[in-house]
């Protein structure tokens, strides 16, 4: 066999066995080190502080449990949350994340390194994104091999569409689900391939893992049935499949049940009958089995077939039965509305409120995944040509989950994984095809090479024969036609793949300019790569959204802290016990930053209570201020981005308030009367009554004209030309508004003194007196 | 002709006292003789508004005569009637106490006018202004429904349900079309289980199913399907501006572009390496690389059209 290129010849294969291992750790120790560093332009750009909203409730959890201990979590109960409500914090959430950390601050502790427990969750992320690299590589090596999973953990490493959710402070339960999701699939797909009981109660122990730390557990729940499903239907149910899932469904089931918030819900719930039936199934089968390899009689074989599929209809018909009795609680709304895209805007608009939960459209997954979108099929195609039981699960998740990812932002992150083995199988191939030195023998060049020519003054004839042209235009003619010449045989070789039997003949690539142009072109392509992921990591996902970034005339960073500057307002001037009201969104940040009771915040659990606030801020003054007063708030906070541009303000989120108050009280709040007679959104002189009399629009906009001092004001984040008088505000007083005024704080005047209304007594105040037509009568007549 | 609307005013007061149960049998009849729909004019809209009325009622204003060309008119009407019927078939106590009206805009202009109405269909209830069902918070004033769940009877008969007397038993009819085609396309994939199971068991198949839907969903079908984007914009543009929308014509360009790349990752690894003459080999691998890069190209550069601050570009 010829070579391309020379290789050495003196080295024994020991050294090429210890070198290639030795560079697999050192390539490893690199990636991880490489996705760490990437998610660290949040920490570089701003500082170590934890992101959005749900992270700051994981955070304040976190401290609960790292200063008191994890029974005094497990027990907590938080009286400031959902005011007057309150939460029991331990049996509600996941206590994955925060017992994860819990347990880094305890043994960073014990060695005697006393590390913040606020820097620990802020690099939980970072630290996991490692972890996960690692799994990956794992994972993709048992889908081909180890270079496969080298460029794998590397893709997975930097790609955006897992950095958006693990970028450093970003404390959330995905920072270590994909982590242990990438984990139990490894080893699901170990204990499948060895047929092996203690791998498969390994994926059991990491699916527990996973059930404790992410709501998304259910992905797995119902990946491995459907996978062993599959399997089955293809006829290659085996004992290794047997007793890999019944390892993994019996210890795995069991331990999940041990997670307070989700207890019995694996035996009650539909997001779970997948996994129970395909258990039942599968002892059926092995049950038949058995007594297949027992029993010779053909009749009773067949028997026996007929049996068993009858088994399987009556417990799928009894699965369902048992739903319609409510023995099993059907689809929960989230999950439902994955297949019914219209279920969530009819039935709970809160969920289709967030703004994650929305729709994808291509650029986001072209921004999120770059090239790997399109090396996605063809690594796909691949998995095909080998389809082994393990590719079948590729397989499986690839169609699941860019359905998935399709429909909601959010779940991109769970395509990503698979994106990436998919990717790094295709991308791998290539090297592998073209790097590899063996030259395969030229014998048969000649005479194909005959061929070609033979093929390429056959369509010359057919062309000039058909037309009398000039010979000027006959070349022209005849360059296409020989372009074509190569793609001639392109039929029979494509056929030749499709069909998957090793062909005999020589396989290779021929030259060392071809491998050249390939392997540049590749390497280009993955350097084109680094740069993107790196450009949208630094740009589009280290924000932290608690404290903004602006850029000076002169290109210098300025930072917009109204957050903090107004919590920590809320935190030094008003008493511990003082009730702040906002919309959902901030609830988490109120308690993790201002340390106040909040009405409502992220976790959206009661639906009434936030469609309380929201008729409370979409109704005029009168009507809110019994509200305010019956659930004894004391200062309400509202964002408003109009004068900084700050487009994720409550007037624009206005709307959705005003939809979650109209779903509860659909005769007092109704959407049509926040628009103009056109249909348009206003806030400008054109806005209707209802919009101008809402608390929302009074907060937001009391005293803006001021501002400008005599000249047109402008509200910049909807572009419109705001009334020269603004709103008034009778039944609350302004107590704060931040630099750039995104966050603004006012205090609920309490009763009068005097039992009047307080609209009258604002009145009297400001010197106007009531009127009454008795006075100026009397008046008139002295005159 | 003057004198009428002041004998009308100055009659008023007797009217309203005397003829609100006159009225209301008056509006059982006429709601009995149409299915449970009131074609109103200005006359009967002003007996089923009456100021002192203790029924209370839901009145779909439209523009149903094909001059006005109103296709959502046309399109909401038969739901309209739908869950009128199905108010009629409740007992005569609580059927009588709520009623359903119809203004067309030819037959009554005045009331549109009268009301500032400016389009159509509109739905409004009116809630019972007296008697016992008149609401606790005293709103007596009409209630505009929102059509923001489109114009299907199945969620407006629940929104309408809030104010009725008793939920309105609509169900929506079984579409026997719908359950027969399924039922003809399920028993004629059986027939054909023996004719096609081969095609059925090629992993091929399999494998262009997969790789198709993967790369529909990567284009954003499900975006342009839940928000019901147009194929095109307006003037033939097929490209949305802006990084968070997209056309239905997109979703063919960008899942084409996608496919076309990874065929070519795909003959360069699988098809290349089994060509046997060097010279035709080279040239396919120069084809391939070729089209790879011109539609990576290609590609950012449709991308930087729509995500304008991307700093990035190749070829073009």
């Amino acid at each position: 066999m010829p070579l391309a290129y020379s290789l050495p010849t003196d080295l024994s294969p020991a050294t090429v066995v210890n070198a290639s291992s030795l560079l697999r750790i050192v390539a490893l120790a690199l990636i991880s080190g490489a996705a760490i560093a990437s998610r660290l332009f949040a920490v570089v750009n701003f500082e170590s502080v934890i992101h959005e909203f749900d992270p700051w409730f994981n955070y304040r959890a976190t401290r609960v449990l790292a200063s008191k201990g994890f029974y005094e979590f497990w027990n907590w109960f938080d009286p400031t949350a959902w005011y007057p409500l309150g939460r029991v914090v331990g049996g509600t959430i996941y206590p994955g994340l925060m017992a994860t950390s819990g347990v880094i601050y305890n043994v960073l502790h014990a060695l005697n390194l006393p590390v913040d427990i606020r820097n620990i969750c802020v690099l939980l992320a970072p630290g996991f994104s490692a972890l996960t690299a690692w799994s990956t590589y794992m994972f993709t090596k048992e889908m081909k091999d180890e270079s496969a999973g080298l460029l794998a953990a590397a893709f997975i490493g930097i790609v955006p569409g897992y950095i958006s959710r693990s970028v450093a402070g970003s404390y959330d339960n995905e920072a270590i689900a994909i982590f242990l999701l990438m984990f139990t699939f490894f080893l699901w797909i170990k204990a499948l391939k060895t047929g092996s009981a203690f791998f498969g109660t390994l994926a059991a122990l990491f699916y527990f893992y996973m059930v404790a730390a992410w709501g998304g557990y259910a992905f797995i729940t119902n990946m491995i049935p459907l996978h062993a499903f599959a399997l089955i239907l293809m006829g290659r149910f085996s004992s290794r499949l047997y007793v890999a899932y019944s390892s993994w469904y019996a210890i795995g089931t069991l331990a999940s049940m041990q997670v307070p918030f989700v207890g019995f819900q694996p035996v009650r719930t539909s997001e779970h009958m997948a996994a129970l039936g395909v258990f039942g199934l599968l002892q059926i089968i092995a049950f038949a089995e058995l007594v297949r390899t027992h029993v010779s009689s053909k009749q009773f074989q067949s028997l026996l077939y007929a049996s068993v599929i009858g088994m399987g209809i009556l417990g799928a018909l009894a699965i369902v039965g048992l739903t319609y009795k409510g023995w099993i609680a059907p689809w929960t709304g989230r999950f439902y509305s994955l297949w019914d895209t219209g279920y969530a805007k009819k039935y709970i608009p809160i969920i289709a409120s967030v703004s994650e939960h929305q729709p994808t459209a291509w650029p986001s997954f072209f921004m999120d995944l770059q090239l790997l979108i399109f090396l996605f099929p063809a690594g796909v195609i691949l998995c095909f040509r080998e389809l082994r039981d393990e590719h079948v699960f590729v397989i499986i998740y690839a169609v699941v989950a860019s359905y998935f990812a399709g429909v909601m932002v959010r779940l991109m992150l769970t395509l990503t994984p698979c994106v990436c083995v998919c990717a790094a199988v295709a991308f791998s191939s290539v090297l592998d095809t073209y790097i590899d030195p063996v030259e395969p023998d030229a014998v048969e060049e000649a005479e194909t090479a005959g061929d070609g020519a033979v093929s390429a003054s056959s369509t010359g004839i057919s062309t000039s024969s058909g037309s009398t042209t000039t010979s000027t235009k006959k070349g022209k003619k005849a360059a296409p036609a020989a372009q074509a010449g190569p793609l001639d045989g392109l039929v029979s070789t494509v056929s030749a793949v499709v069909s998957t039997k090793k062909g005999d003949k020589a396989q290779g690539i021929f030259g060392g300019d071809t491998r050249l142009a390939v392997i540049l072109n590749a390497l280009g392509m993955l350097l084109f790569f680094v740069l993107h992921c790196t450009y949208v990591t630094s740009s589009a996902y280290s924000s932290p959204s608690v404290v903004l970034a602006s850029t000076n005339p002169d290109g210098s960073q300025h930072i917009i802290d109204d957050f903090r500057e107004a919590y920590y307002w809320l935190r030094q001037n008003t008493p511990e016990t003082a009730v702040v009201m906002s919309w959902w969104d901030y609830g988490y940040q109120i308690a993790g930053m201002a340390d106040r009771p909040t009405l409502v915040d992220n976790n959206t659990w009661n639906n009434t209570h936030i469609a309380t606030v929201g008729k409370a801020m979409s109704s005029s003054e009168e009507v809110a201020y019994p509200i305010l007063r019956k659930h004894d708030v004391d200062y309400v906070l509202v964002i408003f981005g109009g004068l900084l541009g700050y487009s994720g303000d409550d007037i624009n989120k206005f709307l959705w308030m005003v939809r979650i108050a109209q779903g509860v009280w659909p005769d007092e709040i109704q959407e049509p009367n926040y628009f103009t007679a056109k249909g348009e959104y206003k806030v400008d002189d054109a806005a209707s009554t209802t919009m101008k009399n809402s608390l929302m629009y009074k907060m937001s906009y009391y005293r803006f004209a001021e501002l400008f001092g005599g000249n047109q004001a402008v509200d910049r984040v909807r572009g419109q030309q705001m009334p020269r008088i603004g709103p008034t505000l009778d039944y609350l007083d302004e107590a704060f508004t931040s630099e750039n005024w995104i966050v603004r704080i006012y205090q609920v005047k309490k009763d009068d003194l005097l039992g009047r209304d307080l609209r009258t007594a604002n009145a009297f105040e400001q010197g106007k007196k009531r009127k009454r037509s008795k006075p100026m009568a009397r008046r008139r007549a002295i005159v | 002709m003057l004198l009428l609307p002041f004998l009308a005013l100055f009659f008023l007061p007797f009217c309203i006292a005397a003829s609100v149960d006159a009225d209301h049998a008056k509006l059982v009849q006429l709601a009995a003789r149409n299915n449970g729909v009131i074609r109103l004019d200005e006359h009967s809209y002003n007996l089923l508004t009456n100021p002192k009325r203790t029924w209370s009622a839901s009145v779909q204003f439209t523009a149903l005569d094909k001059r006005r060309r109103c296709g959502p008119c046309k399109e909401f009407d038969p739901s309209w009637n739908a869950i009128a019927k199905a108010w009629s078939t409740v007992p005569a106590a609580e059927r009588d106490s709520h009623f359903f009206g119809t203004v067309d805009f030819d037959q009554a202009m005045s009331i549109f006018q009268q009301l500032g109405l400016q389009s159509a269909p509109v739905v409004q209830v009116l809630p019972a202004a007296d008697g016992s069902r008149r609401p606790a918070s005293g709103r007596t004033n009409p209630i505009a429904l929102d059509f923001s769940q489109g114009f299907d009877a199945g969620p407006l008969a629940e929104q309408l349900s809030h104010y009725t007397p008793i939920p309105i038993p609509y169900k929506a009819p079984i579409d026997y079309s719908r359950v027969a085609s399924g039922l003809f396309v399920l028993l004629s994939f059986v027939a054909a289980l023996r004719f096609i199971s081969p095609i059925l068991k090629s992993r091929w198949t399999w494998a262009v199913i997969t790789v198709l839907t993967s790369l529909v969903m990567t284009s954003g079908f499900m975006f342009v399907r839940i928000r019901g984007m147009p194929f095109n914009g307006p003037n033939g543009a097929w490209v949305a501006g802006g990084y968070q929308t997209q056309y239905g014509q997109e979703i063919q360009v960008v899942s084409m572009i996608y496919g076309t790349l990874a065929a070519g990752f795909l003959m360069l690894t699988l098809v290349v390496p089994r060509q046997t003459s060097p010279s035709r080999q080279r040239m396919q691998v120069y084809l391939w690389t070729g089209v790879i890069f011109v539609m990576y190209s290609v590609l950012v550069s449709l991308f930087k059209e729509k995500n304008r601050g991307y700093p990035f570009r190749l070829l073009l």
